[in-house]
């Protein structure tokens, strides 16, 4: 389109309803220009470029018609300008100022519409200054496939409201802010707080999961107080989910700590440094470096996680250093892909995850991939149905433990004779009865023949690890590429500082913590009993070890069990790099103070080497990028060897609880999101729940020999029958209490839905 | 005046909407025609030959839209616009409601012609008599053997859909009606691609009028020279022109193209009414400009039309007669438009009404004399801007009016009043 080609030649064409990735739509007429041998004006962005075409984008009949429309647009509107939040961020300014008219000629009364109502909890609409671009409503409906936006009413009388009046639910809804060119849809928790110019707008990143998208932070006052989406040319189109765009309230949340605790007693957080930094040295001078292990963990950035790196190598003296995970799988650098390699496969594998709970923008660019290419293959191998009305994928639905097997019956049937799967599966499938075969021999198909493989793994089953290498090794050079879903969000920037990301390095550390054979362990934002798969090894290690100490945004579970707390400053508050899922580093940049007594890594580290009475010389200039590798964290070659994976039990008789990453439920708090956040997180199958008598909620028991939590869950028509579904890591019910797989289900109290 | 009658073949046989009487004057013998001695391509080519050009206003040749479709497999839709919203228009009206199976059977053949397992027919909101006939008349087709599956044992299938709308004169543009045939809102398309390249449903879909399809039949049963002997070369055959205002014999003419404006008005219509001489007349529909009484010996064909500094459109003839306020005239066309506009485009949602405010202003005595070039301004801001035709459409008349009755508009100003104190065809302004 003219409008395309003007942009990329940095030639200004004004435009409201076109936006790239929704296409054109030639409503707002603003975008104008002459072009040469058409007897009309034409819109830029809906006419292609020819060869030889010549275009005029300024010129008295260019100017007139644009002038025109925007005196159009100017008449009805209610010039509130002064108490609009978009003011000084507004196309209609913008424009008005550079092509419109300088009064106006309008003397007649203007329509009156809504002001200030409601689309959803987090979104207002005025729509007497919707200039009717219907960026909103196609973009919900057409992009996210979530119809929940239209326009009601003819003519001047037109009008972007909800279905039904009901408020918006999709968790996309917070982009339709930064898509509306004027101070149409305006953002409840940013409304009437701040003008332009008593604003700091920084770029930074998300990192409340591992996509990492990138957006602009707004400070006023010393605190955040609006997320948008950033827009990266060529690689990004800036949507962010509405977990990332209204979470950022988690930095004043009254529960985040913001002074230290010593014992169990407040405590001034230089006092409390000082006792850390002397408990090291006792630890050190005493049992040896060793003795103490450091686990990274939460939202810290890559920069810190060095620091801590160092001082943990250098000062201490020690080398037990791990990561904080939830999942017991790992991707070998090797093997990870980015977010292009969605925009090029024609086969997509999701292995467990699914990604509109998972990685949210992700599925977006997976659904933008299967618009753009309906020939896609996207399959699942899961524990439950994948598929979505927004997104169909065809999941082969396995039983919890199954899915390596799984993809490995397929891979040898489909590459039969190939070396490496005889290693791959030199103890045997296992028993995978009731997998349907036509299913397998796709699936096999799909992963052997197609020509850019794209698959995404929540890591749940650590055996998917060896298979991945032996597909790759039958692909060969054809493009097999991973994207790792889990957490925590800047895990591959914590293993390019220099701590071990694989799981055996952190159950290493707790099992000798157990035992008694640790000193002290220290939880870099880490917080195990949440996190880590088996929750009573972490809960055994606490009890045993003789010095536990966290530096947390919010008071890790279990927090009696510490010695000391430390409050952390977080993102958005520090400079810092962070590592998304695609290993891609990105800058934060800080945009507020950490508030009370919340400080950065360096802070800390420095104080205790002095305590410690160590020189310590910080490396402020470390520089995580590579100089040949790009934003992208270093390559490294796949592993040749594979490990053979371990065969397939037998399904169960009973009920299986299943998890995955729900990122609105992902741990950290917001009282923003409050409304969003599932009163009964839990999910359990229409057919299931007709047979323990549920009818919309209820309160479940799960057991298995001797452990058991309590689940609070919903009917889902969607969710697969047999299954229990628990979002992970929830602090009220951790999964990880019971494990997933086979579990008894007992009803406490069914609820009846208000 | 004895005439014989092609398309309102009522007016000859007043119960030929109903299946017994329309075959006993010859109903259906053109499909029968159709499938026996011609292969789809035949037909293609002797409407081609026919000259016949689409009856919606556009007035675009009906054969070579046909020949457009792409040869691609892919399933094809005959959709037939009779949405019949434009005011002064109503001749598709009265075909629907009397003559109904003459448009069925065109459909049929038309749908063989072009390939069509499909058909519809979008009716406009308000007619629920004429979609009720027609439903009628397609269950008396169906039960008849020439709808449904293997009609007539020539192994063409054809299932007809009778669809009425919610009111709305945008769903006669038919990128609109597709939209709302679909369910959704009537907003124009962006074009291309064009219906006959993604349609209905994102297929190769043809949208003919209710009269274009009305004379495929007749052209079957009597040739395209037959046609072609009528009109100019190439503005052939026959139209049907709705006569309104103060004339003696309002209604609907079918005439043969090139039929000079004055016959119409003064024989066929009957002239004006005791007391009354023509202002000036609308040739076309609303959507087009007036032509003054000079231009009365116009022939009705296309180009003549055209060259006259009007348009034929759809062939409402819309007489105006010297008590009409030609302010109030303008007022009143300009807000239907700013009515019916679907709001899409800035120039055409926020142009009509602007338009429609000042025009009340003017014509109430509260104008004053910069007024009359900003509304022409406007109506230049709006021209050629607009997403699709229904917003130039709103400045024809008013444009020509302000042009040719400068001095009446002025007079308004001057004497903050209406100088005629007149209405618009004793119309309830609503
Ligand atoms: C605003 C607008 C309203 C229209 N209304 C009608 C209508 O009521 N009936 C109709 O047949 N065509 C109408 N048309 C023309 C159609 O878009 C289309 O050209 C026509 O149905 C094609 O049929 P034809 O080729 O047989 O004329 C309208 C066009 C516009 C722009
Ligand atoms: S609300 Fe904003 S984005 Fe939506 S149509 Fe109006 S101006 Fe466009
Ligand atoms: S998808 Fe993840 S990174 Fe992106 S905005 Fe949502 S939570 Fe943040
Ligand atoms: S000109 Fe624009 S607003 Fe008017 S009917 Fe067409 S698309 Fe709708
Ligand atoms: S940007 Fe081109 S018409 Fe809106």
């Amino acid at each position: 389109m003219i409008a395309d080609a003007a942009a990329k030649l940095g030639i200004d064409v004004p435009v409201y309803c076109y936006h790239e990735a929704l296409g054109p739509l030639g409503a707002c007429r603003m975008c104008l220009v002459q072009v040469e041998k058409m007897p009309k004006l034409a819109t830029a962005c809906t006419t292609a470029v020819s060869e030889g075409m010549v275009v005029h984008t300024r010129g008295p009949a260019v100017d007139k018609g644009r002038k025109g429309v925007l005196e159009f647009l100017l008449i009805n509107h209610p010039l509130d300008c002064p108490v609009c939040d978009k003011g000084g961020e507004c196309f209609l300014q913008d424009y008005t100022f550079q092509y419109g008219p300088p009064a106006g000629r309008f003397e007649e009364p203007k329509i009156q519409k809504v002001k200030d109502g409601p689309i959803n909890e987090f979104i207002l609409v005025d729509q007497e200054r919707c200039v009717l671009c219907q960026r909103c409503v196609r973009f919900m409906g057409e992009y996210v496939g979530e119809p929940q936006l239209l326009l009601e009413g003819r003519g001047v009388e037109t009008v972007v409201t909800t279905v039904d009046h009901e408020p918006a639910t999709s968790q996309f809804s917070g982009n339709v802010i930064d898509l509306c060119p004027v101070g149409a849809l305006l953002s409840v928790p940013y409304h009437h707080k701040a003008r332009p110019w008593n604003i700091e707008r920084e770029e930074s990143v998300c990192t409340l999961c591992p996509v990492g998208c990138t957006t602009l932070a707004t400070g006023r006052d010393g605190h955040i107080v609006r997320i948008e989406g950033r827009p990266v040319p060529d690689r990004s189109w800036g949507w962010l989910c509405d977990r990332g765009r209204f979470g950022f309230d988690f930095a004043v949340n009254p529960s985040r700590l913001i002074t230290s605790y010593l014992e169990g007693r407040e405590e001034a957080a230089a006092r409390t440094t000082r006792q850390v930094g002397q408990w090291l040295r006792d630890a050190v001078s005493q049992h040896g470096g060793n003795s103490v292990a450091f686990v990274a963990g939460g939202l810290h950035s890559t920069e810190e996680a060095y620091q801590l790196n160092r001082f943990a190598r250098e000062v201490v003296g020690t080398e037990r250093l791990a990561v904080s995970r939830d999942v017991p799988g790992y991707l070998p650098r090797g093997l990870n892909g980015t977010f292009a390699d969605i925009d090029d496969a024609d086969a997509v594998v999701l292995i467990g995850t699914d990604p509109y709970e998972s990685v949210p923008v992700v599925h977006l660019r997976l659904r933008d991939r299967a618009r753009a290419l309906p020939s896609l293959k996207l399959m699942g191998v899961a524990p439950r149905s994948l598929s979505r009305e927004t997104l169909r994928v065809d999941t082969l639905v396995t039983h919890v433990g199954q899915e390596a097997a799984v993809l490995a019956a397929a891979l040898s049937d489909a590459a039969r004779g190939h070396a490496v799967l005889a290693e791959l599966v030199s103890n045997g499938l296992g028993d995978l009865s009731g997998i349907d075969g036509e299913a397998l021999a796709e699936l096999g198909s799909t992963l052997v023949n197609s020509e850019h493989l794209t698959v995404l793994w929540d890591g749940l089953e650590a055996d998917v690890e060896p298979v991945l290498v032996a597909l790759q090794s039958v692909r060969g050079d054809k493009p097999t590429r991973v994207l790792p879903t889990w957490g925590p969000s800047n895990w591959r920037g914590f293993e390019r500082a220099g701590f071990d990301a694989r799981i055996e390095s952190l159950t290493g550390i707790l099992e000798d913590a157990r035992d008694g054979k640790l000193q002290m362990l220290v939880l870099w934002g880490a917080d195990l009993l949440r996190e880590y798969p088996d929750q009573e090894l972490v809960r055994q290690a606490y009890a045993r070890v003789p010095v536990l100490v966290a530096e947390s945004l919010f008071p890790p579970a279990g927090h009696e069990s510490f010695k000391a707390i430390l409050p952390q400053a977080g993102p958005g508050e520090v400079y810092g790099t962070y590592v998304n899922m695609e290993a891609r580093l990105q800058v934060a940049m800080p945009s507020v103070q950490p508030p009370g007594q919340a400080r950065p890594t360096k802070t800390y580290v420095t104080a205790w080497a002095r305590a410690m009475e160590k020189p310590f010389v910080l490396q402020e200039d470390w520089d995580p990028y590579d100089d040949n590798s790009g934003d992208l964290v270093p390559e490294e070659s796949v592993p040749r060897e594979v490990r053979p994976i371990a065969p397939a039990s037998s399904a169960p008789d009973g009920y299986e609880l299943i998890t995955g990453v729900l990122v609105i439920e992902n741990g950290i708090p917001s009282d923003f999101l409050k409304p969003r956040v599932p009163q009964y997180p839990g999910r359990i199958s229409p057919s299931d729940a007709d047979r323990l008598g549920i009818r919309n909620q209820a309160v479940i028991k799960l057991s298995r020999e001797g452990r058991e939590m309590t689940a609070a869950v919903a009917v889902d028509p969607a969710m697969t029958p047999g299954r229990i579904y628990m979002p992970l890591g929830l602090a009220d019910a951790p999964v990880n209490a019971l494990g997933t797989g086979a579990v008894n289900v007992t009803v406490i109290e069914e609820v009846h839905s208000a | 005046m004895s005439q014989t009658f092609y398309l309102l073949r009522n007016r000859e046989v007043p119960q030929i909407g109903h299946m017994d009487v329309y075959r006993e004057h010859g109903g259906y013998d053109a499909l029968k025609k159709s499938l026996a001695e011609f292969e789809p391509e035949q037909l293609v080519d002797l409407v081609k030959r026919s000259g016949l050009r689409g009856r919606g206003g556009a007035g675009f040749p009906t054969g070579v839209k046909w020949g457009f479709l792409p040869k691609d497999g892919r399933p094809r839709y005959l959709v037939v616009n009779s949405d019949e919203a434009e005011p002064g228009t109503f001749k598709d009206r009265e075909l629907i409601e009397n003559n109904p199976h003459q448009l069925i059977e065109g459909m049929i053949i038309s749908s063989y012609a072009i390939g069509a397992g499909q058909a519809y027919v979008y009716c406009r909101g308000e007619f629920l008599k004429g979609s009720e006939e027609l439903a009628r008349a397609v269950k008396e087709a169906y039960a008849a053997g020439f709808l449904g599956e293997n009609i007539l044992g020539s192994g063409f299938s054809l299932d007809i859909f009778v669809y009425r709308g919610a009111g709305a004169y945008i769903c006669g543009e038919e990128s609109a009606l597709l939209e709302s045939l679909e369910g959704r809102r009537g907003n124009p398309r962006l074009k291309p691609p064009f219906p006959a390249v993604a349609g209905l449903y994102g297929m190769p879909t043809i949208v003919n009028n209710v009269e274009t399809i009305t004379n495929v039949p007749a052209i079957v049963t009597h040739g395209a020279e037959w046609y072609t002997s009528m009109g100019t070369e190439k503005s052939p055959g026959l139209k049907i022109m709705s006569v309104s205002g103060k004339v003696n014999r309002p209604g609907n003419y079918e005439i043969p193209l090139a039929t000079p404006l004055r016959t119409l008005i003064e024989e066929y219509a009957g002239g004006m009414q005791e007391g009354r001489s023509i202002k000036c007349v609308i040739p076309g529909g609303s959507s087009v400009p007036l032509l003054m009484p000079d231009k009365l010996d116009t022939p009705l064909d296309y180009e003549s039309v055209l060259q006259a500094g009007s348009m034929l459109g759809s062939g409402g003839c819309i007489v105006l007669d010297d008590t009409v306020c030609i302010v109030r005239a303008a007022a009143r066309l300009v807000k239907f438009y700013r009515e019916e506009s679907c709001g899409k485009c800035t120039p055409c949602r926020e142009g009509t009404y602007w338009m429609t405010d000042v025009l009340d202003r003017i014509e109430a005595g509260a104008g004053n004399e910069a007024d009359l070039d900003m509304l022409l301004d406007i109506a230049d801001n709006m021209n050629g801007k607009c997403f699709c035709p229904l917003g130039d459409a709103s400045l024809g008349f008013m444009v020509s009016a302000i042009k040719h009755f400068r001095d009446e508009f002025e007079a308004h100003v001057r004497e903050h009043r209406c100088p005629l104190g007149a209405k618009v065809y004793d119309t309830v302004n609503y």
